[in-house]
């Protein structure tokens, strides 16, 4: 029996035969429709990404005039950051930074990064990330964003002046955890407001709100509070939103906009309120369960995000690296890999950028 | 009502979170002089097991799913009163918890926190940050059986190995089953470092640490 | 991971049009299709060949808006979003920003 090479979720290399990755192919995509009550891949598109997989080419690509956009969040911290950031600690100037990402890595739009990577940290040093940024925009073509976290894990104890959630649950002080939550949106969405009107008065284009619903359903609720009066404040800059998963988890549970409720949302859920919000592109997360093959984790990440951009009316960018998007958990993450789950977002899940 | 009709009362009052139905469905067994252990056993049970589903399925959420414990912690205190040995230590095993020094990441450890003890598991919770000397003397005086560390990032699972280390070189390492977890940790690295048991996320931590305790879920 | 990205499905940058791409994408909330339709109107030139650095290292030099080998003279940085604000009729925030201070 003929076998290809393939990888689990977390990177390892296994072989699976046709029949095997088919299976995989069909169960992960049931596993996803079945979560997120959408449909699950047509025959055809089985069939695509099993020809993916059996493809022999170490490297594979989107077909000419498929190409699509590439966002970074992140940005500059790719190589100047440690390892905790998947950073290659390359001792850059962040303007240099992004430099590098426009000459040579052929970067589409990039993203200006504090190491804190969270908008509370970044509120006292904005004056460094305006002129940081002022800088770049100066010297560079690209579209510039400036990313971070809403985190609002930053505003519980020990960090913040609220009580902390993961401790107050699990003593049963449910009270408690909801008003910490509720308080905690009030405050990030103050910092968010603060920090966004900082970089678009020094004209950056764009603000990515990176890892939204990190710290649960509060999380997301911020972000879209805060994309709602930046957008009435500074309706030129675009904002970008990249969540954390691919459910809202629901911390609070009953936490809602605009009549919705957010905890348990699934992608093609979310882009709606980012799109009632305001938001201009929208970043999907379906996370890679590293027991599972890559046929199955990417087929089942591909049913997600098809679902979310046929249902979308703004840009998609989904999220596709270290154990999102159907690409192993791994710092590096395979190329293989990597470039099958590229091709299959871009020509079966339709997507915007990555 | 009958039997039946009151294990599925039973089943649904820890469903719907609801504590005053799901003591009043107890109380109504004790009077029916239906066998408590099958009430909890195949009413309570099933229900709780039901809301760890739906919580893992993202359509049932952390405070409801407290306060379904809660509803079901009541309702087996009422059960508990009519047992002939009236057993008031009912938990499954004894569980050490936290997350890796350096590492501020505590929101799914929470969450394995609560649905541990909805499970039964006394749960030691040391928090985020945890030296790992802090994990051996909680181990050391409760006698636990369990050690799970969480870490979710890659410069802090390193944490998770040395924690092995110290655990043997403390000669309590035989004495306890670890549990390792986390957003960058995987199957490959509990292997790796010796570890008895990975977790995808906190519903799959709960199934294996009754495995471990060789407890039926 | 931005290299296998790049190499699989990526525009190309500057390149190619694809920061001209993105700027429909995040001034005008446009999907991929609508933004290459408009960038390739503009340009008087097919989506694909958008992607095409033989074709777009001579459009890119044609219409001043920034070439990736940095040749002399041609504009570079700021000046050169200057002029794809105008090509491509959108608002550029540091170019308008630079245009009321200067």
């Amino acid at each position: 029996m003929v076998s290809y090479p393939t990888r689990m979720g977390d990177g390892h290399p296994i072989s699976m035969t046709r029949d095997q990755l088919m299976a995989d192919i069909i169960a992960g995509s049931e596993h996803a429709a079945d979560r997120g009550d959408i449909p699950t891949l047509d025959e055809g598109e089985c069939d695509h990404l099993l020809g993916l997989f059996m493809n022999p080419a170490r490297v594979v690509g989107v077909q000419p005039g498929n190409e699509i956009v590439l966002s970074h969040d992140i940005g500059t911290l790719h190589l100047t950051g440690d390892q905790a950031n998947s950073g290659v600690g390359i001792p850059l100037s962040r303007v240099q930074a992004i430099q590098v990402h426009e000459r040579a890595f052929a970067a589409d739009t990039m993203e200006l990064a504090h190491t804190d990577y969270s908008w509370k940290p970044v509120k006292p040093i904005i004056a460094m990330e305006q002129q940081e940024l002022e800088n770049a925009l100066l010297s560079t073509i690209v579209p510039l964003f400036y990313g971070a976290m809403p985190n609002l894990g930053l505003y519980y104890a020990p960090d913040g002046p609220l009580g902390n959630p993961s401790d107050l649950l699990p003593k049963g002080k449910i009270k408690e955890a909801l008003e910490a939550q509720e308080l905690a949106v009030e405050q990030a969405v103050r910092d968010m407001v603060y920090c966004c009107g900082k970089i678009a008065e020094v004209g950056g284009d764009g603000i990515n709100l990176d890892t939204t619903g990190a710290a649960g359903d509060a999380d997301f609720k911020a972000a879209l509070l805060a994309i709602e009066e930046l957008k009435s404040k500074h309706p030129s800059t675009a904002i970008q939103v990249g969540m954390a998963g691919e459910f809202v988890l629901g911390l609070h549970g009953s936490l809602e906009y605009n009549g919705v409720r957010l905890a348990g949302l699934y992608p093609h859920q979310q882009v709606k309120l980012v799109e009632q919000a305001g938001g201009d592109i929208f970043g999907p997360v379906v996370n890679t369960d590293t027991g599972k093959s890559m046929a199955w984790n990417l087929s089942r990440a591909v049913t997600f995000v098809k679902a979310c951009s046929e249902a979308a009316a703004i840009p998609i960018h989904v999220n596709l690296g270290m154990g999102v998007g159907g690409a192993p958990l791994f710092e590096t993450p395979p190329i293989d890999s990597v470039s099958r789950a590229t091709v299959a977002m871009v020509e079966i899940a339709r997507v915007d950028g990555l | 009502m009958s039997d039946l009709e009151i294990l599925e009362a039973a089943k649904a009052a820890v469903i719907a979170a609801d504590e005053d139905a799901a003591t009043k469905v107890a109380r109504q067994a004790v009077a029916q002089g239906l066998d408590a252990l099958k009430v909890i056993n195949e009413g309570f049970t099933p229900g709780m097991r039901e809301v760890g589903d739906l919580f893992e399925r993202g359509t049932m959420f952390l405070p409801e799913v407290i306060l379904a414990s809660e509803a079901m912690v009541a309702a087996v205190g009422v059960l508990e009163e009519s047992l002939p040995d009236k057993k008031k230590d009912g938990h499954v095993a004894s569980i050490v918890l936290g997350t890796i020094e350096g590492d501020v990441h505590d929101i799914g450890k929470g969450i394995l926190a609560t649905l541990m003890r909805v499970y039964g598991f006394q749960v030691h919770d040391l928090g985020r940050d945890v030296p790992l000397t802090s994990f051996l003397e909680k181990v050391k005086q409760t006698g636990a059986g369990l050690v799970g560390s969480s870490a979710l990032m890659t410069t802090t699972m390193v944490g998770q190995k040395a924690l092995e280390k110290m655990l043997k070189d403390a000669g309590v390492r035989d004495q306890v089953k670890t549990m390792v977890g986390g957003a960058v940790v995987t199957q490959y690295w509990a292997d790796r470092i010796g570890a008895d048991a990975y977790a995808e996320n906190a519903q799959e931590a709960v199934a294996k640490a009754l495995e471990l305790v060789g407890h039926d879920r | 991971m931005s290299l296998a990205h790049g190499a699989a499905a990526g525009m190309g940058g500057i390149r190619t049009a694809g920061d001209l791409v993105a700027r429909m994408q995040l001034t005008r909330k446009m999907r991929i299709a609508e933004a290459k339709a408009y960038v390739a109107d503009k340009l008087t030139l097919g989506v694909e060949e958008l992607s095409d650095v033989t074709v777009m290292r001579e459009v890119r030099e044609d219409y001043d808006i920034g070439i990736v080998t940095s040749v002399p003279g041609c504009a570079k940085g700021i000046k050169a979003k200057m002029h794809i604000a105008e090509l491509l009729d959108v608002n550029i925030n540091s170019v308008n920003r630079m245009k009321e201070r200067t």
